[in-house]
């Protein structure tokens, strides 16, 4: 080993600390970035010469140090475990923010809902049946029943509505996904290239992580890592991403039976994760309160029809039907305009003219007080979207703290100490001044040795 | 979390989700607190709201029930003050009658003079007949029309017509009307009838006519006595009913409120609880959070 080799020595040490300052200044620069992974640099000393030379004279000293790379301290389990968390925790957000949508379109219980404007309603038939020749009390029950008809419809006005909102937005996070595809094929390319020219792609792979995460919430997507170090994504089994290239998802349908299906094969999407929970909202869930509402529509329909029909008008003609015999909840209205001609009466017309018994009326507004009818059914229904709105609620709450320790568990491998990294930084401040100091005593040995010696007697 | 590694990130997300929920949970109490309501929505609890919508909708019926009744009660209360009224002048018919058999002897003009009191007790008893309520005759039954007799003393209304009944109660309505035959006896045989055959006894000197049509008067007059019974028992009977509706109502009430409505004093101290607590949090953060070793060095 020549003198100059320990130069040499201290030359590798000063750049060794060099890299580690920017390392790790890079880190502290960074301490806040979502997605950054801290970094470390990766030293290792150079020793012996592997095929010691002929003329070599090696002092077994070794001959400094060398960067090896930079290393991304991420833990690919945690991470995963992260990404699971966080699609169920983006399936019970979905889930209950729709459900806290149905409660907000009830409006239970209050002084305006439904359910008073039923009983409202009942309580004129009362009215009438106390003044059955009253025009001002069947003018009232007309616009009683009038306003349950309105409220059953604004009801499946707000049910149509999320519905119609829900649709659109899953066209957008459709849209996200397949674009959020797209940039992980292009990191995946790019990670490649970096790879094979044997450099350091950290922060292109912290880039991929934050999109294969929000992949993971928006679809439920799982990762794979291959053996070139692309990602390959996958949502219900089959690839999003492979390699360089991405498929794509796209949903059609209307709003009650709307279909994701994979751009190429048109086979069937299996999404979780909030895609997942959109599909099922859309396909399950809204029609299912749909469906009770229609229920309750057909109900009140068919008992106040039939008990109409069953009476006799002012007029001493039979009642007509109230709402029309096919009325569901968008379209139920009422049919009958002229307070006379409900059919408050019981009798038929005698002799001395019409029947003003208020019979029917009474019997009517008995129906209010039934077990089995509308609505008795409505306060089911809305008693049912409450439990399944606390089922969600609490499920939610649950999965927010699950999925909050996994990602502070990622925080934990990967997030920047800043007191770490002050640490870090006076170690390599001091190995920067140490190896300075042995270029400058390397440095000074060589003075005494060329321009001290030979001197004898000068 | 002892063995974890600790960064200033994670500190700082966990001290924001411990912000999140202290703020979140003073938000829920402070609008509980301003609505005065404990559920505001379905899911704040699904039993209490089903107890609210059956409270609610029990509360609104039994006060229906309480209106019905007002409305029962007035007819009743109408027809009971025209049943009084109507027994003085039949009562009067009655002593005229007497008055008709006692003095045979008295002259022709005396008797017509008696004949014309009972002909217009006859007509004032028609107009009583016809007593109104809300425009309806209490008397015509069913009848659409707007008198029960005319003013021959013939019956206007159905023949047979149900009973105008009130509901009041589950299950329990309270007939409110008679009809007229039922008070003035049927037709042909009712006390119009009875007044007009006293008056042409009378007219005629008929007493074998007259003793006959004095007995009439008599089933006649303890006909609407009976009847008057009827309707102040009747009275009575919705009266209490009214009674147990207007309880009901006092005690659906409180219920609700317990169901719905906030504790007060408790949830004032949940809200002071939580303001400390978010406080306290607040405190926290701002200590904890700043300190780094950059700090110390020099």
């Amino acid at each position: 080993m020549s003198d100059f080799a320990a130069l040499s020595i201290g030359l590798t040490a000063l750049t060794a600390a060099r890299k580690g300052l920017d390392v790790t200044g890079q880190n502290i620069a960074n301490a806040n970035t979502d997605g950054y992974t801290r970094q470390r640099l990766d030293q290792e000393a150079v020793g012996a010469p592997v095929a010691p030379a002929l003329w070599s004279t090696y002092t077994g000293a070794g001959s400094g140090v060398q960067v090896t790379g930079i290393s991304r301290l991420s833990d690919e389990f945690v991470i995963a475990r992260s990404r699971a968390e966080n699609a169920s925790l983006a399936d019970l957000t979905q889930r209950q923010s729709t459900l806290a949508g149905v409660e907000d379109t009830l409006g239970e219980p209050s002084d305006t809902g439904l359910s008073t404007q039923l009983t409202d309603m009942w309580n004129a038939w009362h009215d009438m049946a106390n003044a059955p020749g009253d025009l001002a009390a069947r003018s009232v029950l007309l616009a009683k029943t009038t306003a349950v008809a309105d409220g059953i419809r604004t009801v499946r006005q707000g049910l149509d509505a999320q519905a119609s909102a829900g649709r659109g937005q899953l066209d957008t996070v459709v849209g996200q996904i397949n674009s959020d595809a797209n940039s992980v094929a292009e990191l995946n390319q790019a990670i490649l290239r970096y790879d094979n020219a044997g450099q350091p792609a950290n922060e292109l792979k912290d880039q991929r992580d934050l999109v294969l995460k929000d992949l993971a919430t928006k679809a439920g997507a799982t990762v794979r890592y291959s053996s070139d170090g692309t990602a390959e994504v996958y949502v219900g089994g089959t690839a999003l991403v492979r390699g360089n290239t991405a498929s794509a998802m796209a949903a059609s349908g209307t709003t009650t039976s709307v279909a994701l299906t994979w751009a190429g094969s048109g086979a069937p999407v299996v999404a979780g994760g909030e895609l997942g929970a959109r599909v099922d909202d859309l396909n399950t869930t809204l029609p299912g309160y749909v469906a009770r509402l229609d229920a309750v529509t057909a109900s009140l329909r068919d008992a106040v029809n039939a008990a109409h029909t069953a009476g006799y008008d002012l007029d001493g003609n039979a009642g007509t039907a109230m709402f029309a015999t096919n009325a569901t909840s968008a379209d139920i209205a009422v049919q009958i305009h002229d307070p006379r001609k409900i059919a408050a009466a019981s009798q038929p017309p005698t002799g001395s003219g019409p029947s003003l018994d208020g019979d029917n009326a009474t019997a009517l507004a008995a129906l209010g007080q039934s077990t089995t009818g509308a609505d008795s059914s409505y306060r089911q229904l809305v008693v049912d979207v409450g439990v399944a709105a606390l089922a969600a609620n609490r499920r939610h709450d649950v999965q927010a703290t699950v999925a909050q320790k996994a990602d502070a568990a990622v925080d934990s491998a990967g997030g920047v100490n800043t007191d770490e990294e002050m640490v870090n930084l006076l170690t390599y401040q001091r190995a920067y001044q140490a190896a300075a100091r042995v270029t400058t005593a390397v440095d000074e040995m060589l003075d005494t040795l060329i321009n001290r010696t030979g001197t004898v007697g000068r | 979390m002892s063995i974890e590694r600790v960064t200033q990130r994670s500190l700082a997300a966990h001290t924001l989700s411990g912000l999140q929920q202290n703020l979140s949970r003073l938000g829920d109490l402070q609008n509980q607190l301003s609505s005065g309501r404990a559920i505001n929505r379905p899911s704040d609890s699904p039993a209490g709201t089903a107890s609210a919508l059956a409270l609610r909708a029990q509360l609104s019926t039994n006060q229906q029930w309480s209106r019905n009744a007002d409305d029962g009660l007035g007819w009743l209360g109408t027809t009971d003050q025209t049943l009084t009224n109507a027994l003085d002048p039949l009562r009067r018919a009655r002593d005229l009658t007497v008055a008709g058999l006692n003095g045979g002897a008295a002259g022709q003009d005396a008797r017509e003079a008696m004949a014309l009191e009972i002909d217009q007790i006859r007509q004032g008893l028609v107009g009583t007949a016809n007593t109104t309520y809300l425009g309806r005759p209490i008397f015509g039954g069913t009848t659409s029309g707007a008198t029960a007799y005319d003013t021959t003393g013939t019956y206007q209304g159905p023949a047979s017509s149900p009973p105008i009944t009130r509901v009041v109660g589950a299950n329990t309505a309270v007939r409110v009307d008679l009809t007229g035959p039922e008070v003035f006896g049927p037709a042909g045989a009712d006390l119009f009838t009875t007044l007009s055959d006293t008056a042409a006894a009378l007219r005629s000197g008929n007493t074998a006519a007259l003793q006959s049509t004095l007995g009439r008067l008599d089933a006649g007059i303890s006909g609407v006595t009976a009847k008057l019974a009827q309707v102040g028992a009747n009275y009575n009977r919705v009266q209490s009913l009214q009674q147990a509706a207007k309880d009901r109502v006092t005690s659906l009430t409180g219920s609700l409120s317990d169901v719905e409505n906030i504790d007060l004093p408790a949830t004032v101290v949940a809200l002071n609880l939580a303001q400390v607590a978010n406080q306290a949090a607040l405190a926290a953060t701002a200590k904890v959070i700043t300190p780094s070793l950059a700090d110390f060095l020099r």
